[in-house]
């Protein structure tokens, strides 16, 4: 674990004035690209979860009458793991995409995923505040308890940058994974509790549930609010050992393979 | 480091990791079991110093490693062995038009450009310098970079480029952009950033722009420095490689 905090200590050169205005810009120009040029703009990153939701509640509401309030269970995993997916699908080719600025600029490359996901969490907060305005239609009950979604969001964001971070660089050297990431998405989608409850996986196949960690952070996510109850600590620690662990393993892959980017893209 | 060098290289190799032929997916790294990277030395024992004000042309073919050692001096490369020592700010210019977005105005792109090189935009003066030297109307700058011609675009890059304050200026052949009047106006820049008593790093393919911007020069091929002596005698070495 030292081992890992020193390596993270040798990437993370975010220790002066000129890397946080390189990274404001760089992650300003990510939201202004994404949606330029088309009608509706940001309005885009929230209707994709919302075709889902539809899907869902005409599919699979019915079928799961054990859930109270199944429109907000379904949208609070939604919300989530779109978040998710779209983080990693923007940010898998953001070295390779910046090959030009790499080979002539010394920008440390750990800035380009980092300004894709600042560009993606400000998308985030925006779908978040409407989906939070829709839901109160759908019986959501506003409470304080709703601002812990707040270290929610971060201890998810830290996890996120921990997989970019991996996924990215090895993207630079094999094409594969980039392939590869896109198939698998689907798969791992039905494999996170996000349309079904919990309660319908047979308990001899729980495990393969518990090892998936996106199904912790839609836990947590989810118990803010849709149960009213709140997170319980053993979550919060699980959620922060999976997220500093993710940082960790994807900070290591990405100092070992940063020095051979500029020969490779 | 000797008294009044600016950059000091001793010894220095650079390798990279290469790509093998045919191999760059998973598929070939198991059905072929070869290593999928071996490390090609690119750079061998690269010795030279560069003083204060002085402007250092760099010759050679297409392939000699002229890139790279301006990578390695920028700081974009790290060397596996030797030692190199610089004494200054860079203002490097490897690639016109790095990091220009079409979809962005040419203003937006003044404005991402300059964040990224890491000029404070609270500098005016900058702005003001940039759109003065590319000679874009106001016009022009509004709409996207995407529907500007390909020199309208060089003019925007390079006018970008040299506005930075730095001691140390790289610039990696760049000039063949951008009309005949543009071409003379750069080189007269280039010139005048010499006359500052900066130092320069320039690269080019034309023995003439050497000699007429730098005192000395490097003659480079396969990865070595075989030649190192006045602009103008290896500027007719360079002629007789050919």
């Amino acid at each position: 674990m030292l081992y890992f905090y020193s390596k993270l200590q040798s990437i993370n050169k975010i220790h002066n004035v000129q890397n946080i205005t390189r990274i404001y810009a760089l992650s300003k120009r990510n939201i202004i690209l994404r949606y330029k040029n088309s009608l509706i703009g940001f309005f885009w990153g929230f209707f994709k979860p919302l075709l889902f939701l539809l899907i869902f509640i005409v599919i699979f509401s019915a079928q799961f009458p054990s859930i109270n309030n199944y429109i907000l269970y379904a949208t609070s995993g939604l919300i989530f793991w779109f978040f998710f997916s779209n983080v990693t699908n923007q940010s898998i080719g953001s070295i390779i995409g910046s090959a030009g600025l790499i080979k002539s600029l010394n920008i440390p490359a750990i800035q380009f995923p980092l300004s894709e996901i600042i560009g993606e969490l400000f998308n985030f907060v925006l779908t978040l505040i409407v989906f939070l305005i829709i839901m109160y239609w759908f019986g959501i009950s506003y409470s304080l308890n709703m601002l812990l979604i707040i270290p929610c969001t971060l201890l998810f964001g830290i996890f996120c940058f921990g997989v970019i971070l991996a996924l990215s660089s090895l993207n630079v050297f094999f094409r594969d994974v980039g392939i590869l990431w896109a198939t698998i998405q689907p798969a791992l989608f039905y494999l996170t509790p996000i349309a079904y409850p919990e309660s319908m996986i047979p308990p001899h196949y729980k495990i393969i549930i518990k090892c998936n960690p996106i199904y912790y952070f839609i836990k947590l996510g989810r118990s803010i609010f849709h149960d009213s109850v709140g997170p319980s600590l053993a979550l919060w620690m699980h959620c922060a050992i999976i997220a500093l662990v993710t940082l960790s393993i994807g900070a290591f892959i990405f100092s070992k393979l940063k020095n051979q980017f500029i020969s490779t893209i | 480091m000797k008294q009044g060098n600016i950059i000091e290289f001793e010894n220095v190799s650079v390798s990279f990791w290469q790509n093998n032929m045919g191999i760059n997916s998973i598929k070939d790294l198991i059905t072929k079991r070869k290593k999928p990277f071996s490390n090609k030395t690119i750079l061998h024992d690269i010795t030279f110093a560069v003083q204060e004000g002085e402007s250092m042309g760099i010759l050679g073919r297409n392939g000699s490693g002229k890139s790279t050692l301006l990578r390695t001096i920028a700081g974009l490369i790290k060397p596996q062995t030797g030692r190199i020592e610089i004494n200054g700010t860079f203002a490097p210019i490897l690639a016109i038009g790095a990091g220009l977005e079409l979809e962005l105005s040419g203003y937006e792109n003044i404005s991402l450009l300059l964040s990224l090189y890491g000029t404070s935009k609270k500098n005016s003066n900058a702005l003001q310098e940039i759109i003065e030297f590319s000679e874009l109307s106001e016009e022009v700058l509004k709409m996207p970079a995407k529907r500007y011609s390909s020199g309208m675009l060089a003019r925007l890059a390079f006018s970008i480029s040299i506005a930075r304050e730095a001691d140390i200026h790289i610039i990696d052949e760049v000039l063949a952009v951008g009309d005949q009047g543009f071409q003379a106006k750069c080189m007269e820049k280039i010139y005048n950033i010499k006359k500052q008593g900066k130092t320069i790093l320039f690269v080019s393919h034309f023995p003439d722009d050497v000699a007429k911007i730098c005192d000395t020069a490097l003659l480079m091929d396969n990865g070595h420095i075989i030649h190192s002596d006045t602009a103008k005698e290896i500027g007719d070495k360079y002629r007789h490689l050919f």
